[in-house]
């Protein structure tokens, strides 16, 4: 069974499939009803921001009265206004936003594969001590140490910058990944470490050589879920940004909404979509690098 | 290296430090500077407010304007959405970084003066001599000044005219209409419409000002001197008794519409989106509905009892200078543009409510719209009564807690009576805790 | 944690003391951000339990009060009832969805990458304060839902407006970006070694056989750490209940998630004191959620090392 597995995973995956030669008919219609399915399903799941799309393209006072998806108007005077409905243009929130989030990746990916690969693979005096105060930290709402945190980080003067919200991710405070990858580093067999310890590796060799490349699918869902948290996370950008240029897209959305005057909503749909497209791009073309198999772990 | 001793000690020397940064930066000692005589240095202070877009933009204009008349004072705006803008505020009080100019709203305004963390304007050069005395009152917590009111909004029906005259129901005399009218008027709104709108929205149990209202057309008043809340119980439950028969009849629409309707804020509400015919608002928002909805808009008094004036002048917010600030002079003299230059108040116009001085005013009327001239035009016809007490220092939240009750009280879940009492206990309760 | 490696790590600590430098310097880092950022200010914010604190002058010890007054607090009850129901209904039902789109998008269907993107496209807007109109426009009283229900001549009332539905709606916003977990659950099935499929099907194993036998055990420790994460985050939800209500909670604190009524009683009613001790109070019950977790992880988590 073992040299099957040096073939490339997408050519046995098909296998299961070619072998079932009796059963192709059924195997065909499970297929339509399959696609069949996760396109009803899209559908249903897509379909407040297919809205979303849909209105910010009509005028502001033909968003309310239609629920519907029909495209009865195409005006893109909702992009033009929302583009410069701010001191800058949304473009320049938007970079602060995609600064904050690379910033926060890189951290979390660098900091956290490091802890990780001390709590799965070193043996220490007290690791399960430790371990546990990691899970701890996780635990504690923000709203709560975010005052002390911020009377801190305004002493040595990093408020308003991006400071307090990227130099936390390179100390691995997002403890979570830390968590994540542990549980994926536990899934590597240990041979492959020994392996190389016994041709002269030490730890560091063993964890850049090894452990890392063998962790991709982790290190791509640390990458994914960073992302999204860092995206949506209003609350310490509000906190720690208080100067309107420094705004990442998530502060400058809120800033259209103002409930004693109009809001202009046409506009806050427009700018919604336009934050979303190019990420939703990069997640389309950049998962087979987020999700390569990997195809040495089945040499059991 | 990593023993337990050693967390411990390292962990507490840091908790330790912390807490004494924090004791320390929330010190809101006031500032040794003279507040009353300007730097001839250059100075940079900041100016914190919350709005839309267009707000931002007139104060930019505002500030280029002040920085031109005065060479060495340089303005960093700060500014967030409504609700963002209290934390911010709230947190960078905390650390001791609270900005210059901080714009402050009435629920607010006894919270930040009572904790010490506003200046007491009486020490600097504002200028209150322009603005009316029964203004200024609305600014005032102890007897000391400590913001400064920017103008003034007055409680209001808006009322959709167009759906009006589509339907076949007149407009009301204001000047002399009950409350049995308005029902009456909603009923036959809804009724003559078939159903496709309503008479009315919610016109009370969601905003302050409504349960201020109700309280003085009884004579009573929600606040009185000591932190106490005065509010008769009565007057509360006959507001929530009046919506709950007007649902019942058909004139009010339903209790989840109404939620939907204040979640929706004044561009997509009922009367901007034309499902309902009228509403309580301040007359300040007229401009906003306009906006959102193309229909002619008209303001009407609210139901007066004979002799009596529950409505009042509800101050739009405020300017005030942080007690902590390095330079209030300056500030106090930014503060002071904002109010009495008329340049800026040209350009701020009606959208820090109508100018409370009455210089601005004629300097605005220029360029006035047809909205803020209707506003205008409106609050000369309303009598207001005497100013109420400033919200007090516990009862900022009492919006929050009004809600609560009135959603309990329209989804059946208690009796108007029992709501009312319900309320004032916990309310009273919350400005005793914090004293 | 299995038997074995309990063993294993036993005999090494005996072995290999040397391993203590060496994680030193791996968690260099995270020491680093424990002392500095994370420690210190939750050691603060233990300490401000104990006091009264409106943030704008300096916090007064009170001693145990906050924590007497959580036992006659209603709205802190009520509010623990909305999360507790949140959390149950939600985590397992936002898990299942993703574990089932994942072994439906692993493999053998044709345009996978596009169907993943689409069904992770909703967790990238679950936070935005877009969502609080589009929520209504799905759940409110003339919105889609009702439109849909229409058809089949039913009437619908306001789901989101509502005190008696409204947290259900938050319920389904919590579903509704399963994508995250999704991507999860992708990765680790690629992890899965294809030839144990192979070996299970050559001996006569049908796909839900081999679902039972071979992807469920491989994927647990996935599926253990999706669990405790999950439920980690959604006791601790804040955002899309802050967005879709308003702030309020409402209506009539029908979607008061704890952190919420936290949020509000440490900002909004100057009472950081409080929300201090109630933060705690959030550390304990997650705490022990996620003790049980673990213990329980013997029983059905299986590791490979």
């Amino acid at each position: 069974m073992t040299d099957l597995s040096t073939a490339t995973p997408v050519a046995t995956a098909k296998k299961p499939a070619q072998k079932k030669m009796k059963t192709s008919v059924f195997f065909s219609w499970s297929s339509t009803f399959k696609h069949a399915v996760l396109i009803l399903g899209a559908l249903i799941m897509l379909y407040p921001v297919l809205w979303m799309v849909v209105s910010s393209l009509r005028p502001n006072d033909a968003i309310f009265g239609d629920p519907t998806l029909v495209l009865r108007t195409f005006k893109v005077d909702n992009y033009v206004n929302g583009w410069n409905a701010l001191t800058q243009p949304f473009g320049h929130y938007l970079i602060n936003s995609v600064i904050v989030v690379i910033g926060c990746i890189v951290g979390n990916l660098v900091a956290c594969s490091l802890a990780a690969y001390a709590f799965s693979r070193l043996n220490f005096r007290g690791k399960r001590w430790w371990f546990g105060i990691m899970l701890v930290t996780i635990m504690i709402p923000i709203h709560v140490i975010i005052v002390p945190q911020y009377i801190m980080f305004s002493k040595i003067g990093w408020v308003n910058t991006f400071l307090p919200l990227i130099v936390p991710k390179l100390l691995a405070t997002d403890a979570f990944f830390v968590f994540l990858m542990v549980q994926f580093i536990r899934g590597i067999p240990r041979e492959l470490d020994e392996a190389a310890r016994i041709d002269g590796a030490g730890h560091f060799r063993i964890f850049t050589q090894i452990i890392l490349p063998l962790m991709v699918p982790a290190l791509g869902t640390t990458t994914v879920f960073t992302f999204i948290w860092t995206w949506n996370d209003f609350f310490s950008q509000l906190i720690y940004l208080t100067k309107p240029e420094n705004y990442t897209s998530s502060l400058a959305l809120r800033s259209f909404v103002d409930a004693q005057s109009a809001t202009d909503w046409g506009a806050v749909f427009a700018m919604s979509v336009i934050s979303l497209v190019p990420v939703f791009l990069v997640f389309l073309f950049g998962q087979r690098f987020l999700l390569k198999g990997i195809a040495t772990t089945g040499g059991k | 290296m990593f023993s337990k001793k050693n967390l411990f000690r390292g962990g507490g020397a840091v908790a330790a430090a912390a807490a004494m940064a924090l004791g320390l930066a929330a010190c809101g000692g006031s500032s040794s500077t003279d507040a009353k005589k300007l730097s001839t240095d250059p100075v940079t202070i900041t100016v914190d407010f919350w709005g839309g877009d267009a707000r931002v933009q007139a104060t930019q204009k505002v500030i280029d304007a002040f920085e031109k008349e005065h060479s060495n004072i340089t303005v960093t705006p700060q500014y967030a959405d409504w609700n963002g803008y209290w934390d911010q505020l709230a947190t960078s009080t905390a650390a001791g970084t609270m900005p210059d100019v901080v714009q402050m709203d009435e629920l607010y305004l006894a919270s930040y003066a009572g904790k010490g963390a506003l200046l007491d304007l009486g020490t600097t050069n504002l200028d209150t001599s322009k603005v009316d005395e029964a203004v200024l009152d609305t600014g005032k917590v102890d007897g000391k000044l400590y913001a400064m009111p920017t103008g003034v909004g007055v409680y209001s029906v808006v009322a959709n005219a167009d759906l009006f005259k589509k339907y076949g129901v007149a407009l009301p005399d204001d000047d002399t209409w009950t409350w049995d009218d308005y029902a009456k008027i909603a009923n036959e709104l809804t009724q003559k419409s078939g159903g496709k709108i309503h008479g009315s929205d919610q016109m009370g149990g969601f905003d302050a000002g409504s349960v201020k209202y109700w309280a003085r057309q009884d004579g009573g008043e929600v606040f009185g001197d000591g932190n106490k809340v005065t509010l008769n119980p009565d007057s509360l439950a006959k507001m929530w008794q009046y919506e709950l028969d007007l649902q019942k009849s058909g004139g009010m629409w339903s209790p989840a519409n109404i939620t939907e309707s204040f979640n929706a804020g004044t561009s997509a509400n009922g009367l901007a989106t034309s499902k309902v015919a009228m509403s309580t608002q301040y007359n300040t928002q007229l401009t906003a509905f306009e906006a959102a909805n193309k229909s002619h808009f008209v303001l009407l008094k609210l139901p007066e009892p004979q002799g009596i004036h529950p409505n009042s002048y509800k101050p739009a917010m405020y300017w005030t200078v942080s007690s902590t600030s390095k330079h209030p002079a300056e500030a106090a003299e930014f503060a002071n543009f904002l109010v009495n230059d008329p340049e800026a108040a040209k350009i701020i116009g009606t959208d820090r409510g109508v100018p409370a001085n009455p210089d601005s005013q004629k300097a605005i009327e220029p360029t006035l719209t047809s909205a803020d001239k209707a506003a205008i035009a409106y609050a000369k016809r309303v009598t207001p009564g005497q100013a109420p007490l400033v919200t007090p220092n516990g009862a900022s939240t009492i919006e929050a807690i009004l809600q609560r009750y009135t959603q309990d009280v329209f989804a059946g879940k208690q009796t108007p009576q029992d709501a009312a009492n319900a309320f004032i206990k916990e309310l009273q309760g919350e400005i005793d805790a914090a004293q | 944690m299995s038997v074995v490696s309990e063993l294993r790590d036993l005999k090494n600590a005996g072995k290999s003391r040397g391993d203590g430098k060496a994680a030193f310097w791996f968690l260099l880092p995270w020491f680093i951000g424990l002392f500095a950022v994370t420690a210190g200010p939750m050691l603060v914010s233990l300490g401000l339990s104990f006091t009264k604190y409106n943030l704008l002058q300096a916090p007064q010890f009170n001693g145990l009060e906050n924590f007497k007054r959580m036992l006659g607090d209603e709205r802190l009850l009520h509010s623990l009832g909305v999360t507790f129901l949140y959390v149950i209904v939600s985590v397992p039902l936002q898990l299942a969805f993703a574990l089932a789109l994942a072994v439906l998008l692993d493999r053998g269907v044709k345009g996978l990458s596009f169907y993943r993107s689409v069904y992770y496209l909703p967790s990238l807007i679950g936070g935005s304060v877009a969502i609080a109109v589009l929520w209504r426009v799905v759940f409110g009283a003339d919105g889609i839902f009702n439109q849909f229900l229409g058809i089949f001549g039913i009437h619908g009332q306001g789901w989101i407006s509502s005190p008696n539905t409204a947290i259900w709606t938050l319920i389904a916003l919590n579903v509704w970006t399963f994508g995250a977990p999704m991507v999860i659950f992708l990765a680790g099935l690629r992890q899965i070694p294809v030839s144990l499929y192979e070996a299970a099907s050559m001996d006569g194993a049908g796909k839900w056989r081999q679902f039972r036998s071979v992807t469920l055990p491989m994927l647990s420790p996935i599926i253990f750490f999706n669990l405790v994460l999950q439920i980690i985050h959604s006791f601790q939800s804040f955002t899309q209940a802050f967005v879709v209500s308003g702030g309020t909670g409402g209506p009539a604190d029908s979607t008061l998630l704890f952190s919420l009524y936290l949020y509000q009683r440490g900002f909004r009613n100057f009472d950081m004191g409080y929300a201090s001790a109630l933060a705690w109070l959030l550390v304990l019950i997650i705490g022990a959620f996620t003790a049980v977790n673990f213990w329980a992880s013997k029983y059905w988590v299986f590791y490979d090392d």
